[in-house]
């Protein structure tokens, strides 16, 4: 047996195979002895591997070859080079795919483009029609984009060109949509041309756009599906529109930077979507008055709540957060500059649900509402500081007792020192911290941080006390850890 | 006398491979050159794997598996990234859906790559050839980190991908991508 060459066998398996060449096809995949006849062997080679290529066919390579003698140009040494006719195969091998085949074949590009986020993939199915066309096929390419149509643009094109671009925007699975700079002859397009969008769109996002009261309606009419809105700079929106067209399908609602919202639109809001879960509003006219239409309707739906810039909101507005909606898990207060540490008092005394909280760019706040955040809220992972510039170290110290928090910004913190730092060193949870922009914060303060042994992302931005050496210091320290210079 | 160092004649060569615990192989490249190199450290090839079953080949016996589509200079850095990595846990299992970082090439690696464009698409060929995901992977995310900045003309040029669009067609594709933003 182990006289036989490779060649050997390669000749006596030509004459055999001519021989019996009609019975070869149907040989059991079973793994044989090694000590099988030399006929079953060759049978067994031959009949192994396959050509799983998808493009085209490439030349089927040779896979026992005479040892000496080989050609230069191994795609010319085959089986039926030997005169040999190929029977079935029962392995299956790769084929082999020159470059050409390679950037074309669909099992190695489905595998090609993971290494690309959704946004690169974009470019991707720019680069050829086989590309597109693979790329569109599978919705996880794309998941984490949304679709914003530029309506000024779309005016100028065909009709069927825009109806091709709905067709796309299905083929590759979105369930989102923004329109920039819609107006009401646009809405009404894409109601006739975009038939689908009834069943298929859950999320549309309308923004800068001059959209009247009179094309929102046409589009939440249109859109059955749709459980997710946002009107960003929609200033001929009118708080009339929005009691006329809000139904309650809508579970996630955001307001920002519409002129014409005020407390009446929340109102409708309130009265109109019991199923409410998430609610962000940015809008500098709402008062206290306003976060008093809250029912019982929401006090179990509503989990989520955002006001952003909401200036004319004080204490009295947070009694009547804290009333109406006591299941709140995230809660933010960002810009909502009146609030004081009164107000925190009764959040943390009355969200005992809360999972995150922001403060941010709320400058009335002290040590004392980091207090009693530490003493109540005992669920909290998340709490945003950023530009809350009366903070200082003995507010840090409160928060560093807090077992449960994983996240924590302090962007823009004027008063932490170091001695602030060493506090935040024993919150063994800590996975996501940020100093940016901490003046007072030194290289040696900063270096203490390799201890948080669990920290995922630290960012340290603009932080005068990060130096090179720090950042080296860090990254070597804590190889897991993201750091942001 | 060590009985190593004392194996000469085909006989002895019987002996010395019925008894060690990883047997060699020999490789031939598509110009002839062949390469002996520890099974274990071929089967990382998925191809040479299933060719061995196949074949059942005996331990004893000297066979010689051709690989007429790689050429010896590439044979050489597979065989070198093979030898390398032959200690390596295997690859956790891909979760399909997940985006695949490209930015953890071991140094080594990243050194092992420091090729010229030509010589890094052969060896992709060849891991796909051979499946050899270890390599198939490294070679992918630094072809990846190549091309990710680049406009779709660039990427035809480097990868010889002709464009098949007509002119409505790309300004089509253009729109639908270019107006795409992330959530």
């Amino acid at each position: 047996m182990s006289s036989i060459s490779a060649q050997g066998v390669v000749e006596r398996a030509s004459a055999e195979l001519s021989k019996r060449i009609n019975g070869l096809g149907l040989r059991s995949s079973k793994h044989h002895a090694t000590k099988g006849s030399v006929m079953e062997r060759v049978t067994n080679v031959f009949c192994g591997g396959g050509n799983n290529s998808l493009v085209g066919a490439p030349e089927k390579p040779s896979r026992l070859l005479p040892t000496r003698g080989l050609s230069k140009n191994a795609n010319q040494i085959s089986l039926t080079g030997n005169s040999v006719s190929t029977p079935r195969r029962h392995r299956s091998l790769p084929a082999y795919l020159s470059w050409e085949q390679l950037v074309m074949d669909e099992r190695f590009l489905t595998n090609f483009f993971m290494y690309f986020n959704a946004c690169e993939r974009c470019v991707l199915a720019q680069v050829c029609t086989r590309w597109r066309d693979i790329l569109y096929r599978s919705p996880r390419y794309w998941s984490g984009l949304v679709p914003v149509l530029q309506c000024r643009e779309m005016r100028g094109t065909q009709g069927n060109d825009r109806a091709r671009l709905y067709a796309s925007l299905l083929r590759r699975g979105f369930h989102s949509l923004s329109l920039m700079s819609a107006s009401d002859e646009d809405a009404m397009d894409l109601v006739n041309a975009f038939p689908l969008a009834s069943k298929h769109i859950h999320t549309l996002s309308l923004r800068c756009s001059s959209i009247t009261d009179r094309g929102l309606e046409a589009l939440l009419d249109h859109l059955q599906a749709l459980y997710e809105l946002e009107l960003a700079g929609c200033n001929e929106i009118t708080e009339a529109g929005l009691w006329a067209c809000l139904n309650p399908r809508i579970v996630s609602l955001t307001l920002t930077d519409c002129i014409n919202v005020a407390d009446e639109a929340v109102g409708a809001v309130a009265q109109l979507l019991p199923g409410l879960y998430e609610f962000s509003l940015q809008a500098y006219h709402v008062t206290d008055a306003a976060l008093g239409y809250f029912s019982p309707k929401q006090s179990n739906s509503l989990n989520v709540l955002r006001l952003h810039s909401c200036w004319e909101i004080t204490n009295h507005g947070i009694v009547n957060i804290v009333h109406s909606l006591p299941n709140l898990t995230v809660l933010s207060l960002s810009g909502c500059s009146k609030i004081t540490d009164d107000g925190v008092e009764l959040i943390a005394e009355n969200l005992q649900k809360l999972r995150s909280l922001d403060l941010s760019w709320c400058p009335r706040i002290t040590d004392a509402a980091l207090e009693y955040i530490a003493c109540d809220l005992n669920q909290l992972e998340e709490l945003t500081l950023d530009r809350c510039v009366h903070i200082t170290d003995i507010g840090i110290g409160y928060i560093s007792t807090m077992l449960s928090l994983s996240s924590l910004y302090l962007r823009w913190c004027s008063q932490i020192r170091d001695f602030g730092l060493q506090h935040l060193c024993g919150m063994r949870n800590l996975q996501i911290l940020s100093l940016a922009g901490c003046p007072l914060l030194t290289s040696s303060g900063l270096s203490s941080l390799i201890q948080l042994r669990h920290m995922r992302e630290l960012e340290l931005t603009n932080c005068p006390g990060a130096s090179k050496e720090l950042f080296d210091y860090l990254r070597e320290h804590l190889p897991r850890c993201l750091v942001i210079e | 006398m060590s009985t190593l160092n004392t194996v000469k004649s085909p006989a002895m060569n019987v002996n010395f491979f019925a008894f060690a615990i990883m047997p060699n192989i020999k490789l031939q490249s598509s110009d002839g050159e062949t390469f002996e190199i520890d099974v274990e450290i071929a089967k990382c090839s998925v191809t040479i794997k299933t060719m061995l079953e196949d074949l059942g080949m005996d331990e004893e016996e000297e066979e010689v598996v051709p690989l007429p589509n790689v050429n010896s200079a590439i044979l050489r850095k597979v065989i070198q990234w093979a030898t390398y990595h032959k200690d390596d846990p295997p690859p956790p299992e891909d979760d399909d859906n997940k985006e695949k970082r490209t930015d953890d090439i071991s140094s080594w690696d990243a050194d092992f790559l420091k090729v010229d464009q030509g010589t890094l698409f052969e060896l992709i060929l060849a891991a796909n050839y051979l499946d050899i995901k270890g390599l198939l992977d490294v070679t992918c995310k630094t072809v990846a980190n190549m091309i990710k900045g680049k406009a779709p003309e660039e990427i035809r040029k480097t990868f010889n991908i002709k464009n098949d669009f007509t002119p409505s067609e790309e300004e089509q594709v253009r729109k639908e991508n270019e107006w795409c933003e992330e959530k």
